[in-house]
């Protein structure tokens, strides 16, 4: 990918794990039977439009990959492993028991961050220089990026393929893709993504969904996600004022 | 009000510090053999407002303590004195309608206005939008909050990627810092929360984070294990689930 494409880098959102989570959430599947043969090559693919977004970030991606493989084919085995005690063991042991670890790190960030939500409601007497550095960059949208992924896989799958003989020459920057969104989007009209992206080719999907990212980040545009198919875009209603974009970003997704 | 307060006659009558017995080293007997204890009592709690309020970061009790020995001598009065100072200045505060309240935060005290002021607040500082860190950045924090002193290597086990980004905005944040190195192979850093983070966070110390739930216990449950696992993972993904929802 070009210039403009390191921007969006995976792990400032999400992981491997994240991922698996998304999985066993959006399946309703059982923690400790975790089907493995089939989520291995569900992440599989995966990995695969992760790559389109990030492709320095998705080392871990491949990393988590072959450990789900090696776990799958461990499982195939005729005798199982035994522990000391002679107990079989679950080869998918270790990676529930860093999954529930996981979670309930996700669950103290979440404590901790309603105490840093209390307090930031609570003025005290500063310094000028005191005023907090948190910035509009922090700020991105609440629900998984994997939601959005998922949506973006399905709007992929549709693209026409390219011509397989042709060297694909078509390279789109993030900057030409916001200024196509600001165009195409009306404010505070929602518009789905799948549908604006109808007949455009992969390389453009993929540079406008990362643009979509980029937006979203500086408040200019909110996210509504409905399915796992889909998501909709709304451009926020400017007022000549970039403020009043900011206040309104918390609010959707 | 002068009545009550005898030494606030002393100090007009006296231009200089003021003193009980400068002389005697064992100021607490002399003290307790002063007839107006009380009134040393309301006299820190003054003491305590006064320096509270003037302060820009938490001010510890020692440090309040400190001031209030050297101002009079007085050296008696313990921690636990200024933690009721302050309690009953909190009571005078809320039974008067004010509109700010004294905090423990990060091991001090620190006054701060009440919530239901804030969106007054927030228009005065030109704060549009509430401050949050990126869910990154959170998980990053609260891993090390829980596991410190941790190295890099430590930190990305549990979340999985890697932590360069989050490390280096937490440590701009000044809420993170590197705290020593590792006696392990090839010396890691060491990074750990600093007081920033407990001002910012509103926590008087680490022992009081609020409790990490015990998953180890859960895994060796076999009665119970299948179905608690079942309400964490709801309880953990309920946020996300909840605003995967349309919304409007």
């Amino acid at each position: 990918m070009d210039n403009g494409m390191y921007r969006v880098q995976l792990q400032q959102f999400e992981g491997p794990l994240d991922l698996l989570l998304f999985f066993i959430r959006r399946d309703e599947l059982d923690i400790y039977d975790i089907p493995i043969a089939q989520i291995a090559d569900e992440f599989f693919n995966w990995v695969r439009v992760l790559e389109e977004i990030d492709l320095d970030g998705v080392g871990e991606f491949i990393y988590m990959a072959a450990l789900l493989i090696n776990i799958k084919a461990r499982m195939l085995l005729p005798s199982p492993e035994l522990d000391e005690e002679g107990e079989p063991i679950d080869p998918r042991r270790e990676l529930v028991e860093r999954l529930l670890e996981y979670i309930r790190f996700k669950e103290a960030s979440e404590m901790i961050g309603a105490r840093q939500e209390d307090r930031a409601s609570r003025f005290t007497r500063r310094a000028p220089a005191e005023v907090e550095q948190y910035d509009g960059e922090e700020v991105l949208f609440e629900s998984s990026i994997f939601d959005l992924i998922s949506g973006l896989r399905r709007v992929l799958s549709l693209a026409p393929e390219s011509p397989v003989h042709v060297v694909s020459t078509e390279e789109y920057s993030i900057e030409e893709q916001q200024a196509y969104l600001i165009v195409h989007l009306v404010p505070g009209v929602r518009t789905s993504f799948a549908t604006l992206m109808s007949g455009n080719s992969k390389a453009f999907i993929v540079a406008t969904f990362l643009a979509v990212l980029e937006l979203t980040r500086n408040g200019i545009v909110a996210l509504f996600i409905a399915t796992t198919e889909d998501f909709f875009l709304k451009r926020m209603e400017m007022d000549g004022d970039e403020e009043s974009a900011y206040q309104n970003v918390e609010q959707p997704v | 009000m002068a009545t009550k307060n005898p030494h606030i006659k002393m100090w007009n009558s006296q231009s200089e510090r003021y003193r009980m017995q400068p002389t005697t080293n064992d100021s607490m007997q002399s003290f307790e053999a002063e007839p107006d204890e009380e009134g040393f009592v309301v006299m820190l709690e003054r003491v305590c407002e006064a320096l509270i309020f003037a302060t820009d970061e938490p001010i510890s009790a020692d440090q309040i303590l400190s001031v209030f020995h050297e101002v009079t001598s007085v050296a008696t009065f313990t921690e636990e004195a200024v933690e009721n100072a302050v309690e009953r200045l909190n009571a005078k505060y809320e039974l008067t309608d004010r509109m700010f309240k004294i905090h423990r935060w990060a091991g001090g005290y620190r006054m701060a206005t009440v919530k239901a002021m804030e969106p007054y607040l927030r228009t005065l500082f030109q704060e549009s939008r509430k401050k949050r860190l990126s869910r990154s950045l959170m998980e990053t924090l609260a891993v090390l909050a829980y596991r410190q002193p941790a190295t890099k290597p430590e930190i990305e086990y549990v979340r999985g990627v890697g932590s360069d980004y989050a490390l280096r905005r937490l440590m701009e944040l000044g809420i993170v810092d590197v705290v020593g190195r590792s006696d392990t192979v090839g010396r890691p850093l060491l990074y750990g929360t600093t007081q920033r983070f407990l001002d910012q966070f509103g926590i008087n110390s680490l022992d009081d984070l609020p409790n990490l739930r015990e998953i180890e216990e859960l895994l060796d449950d076999p009665a119970f294990k299948r179905e608690r696992a079942r309400l964490i993972m709801e309880h953990g993904l309920i946020q996300s689930t909840e605003s995967t929802k349309a919304s409007d």
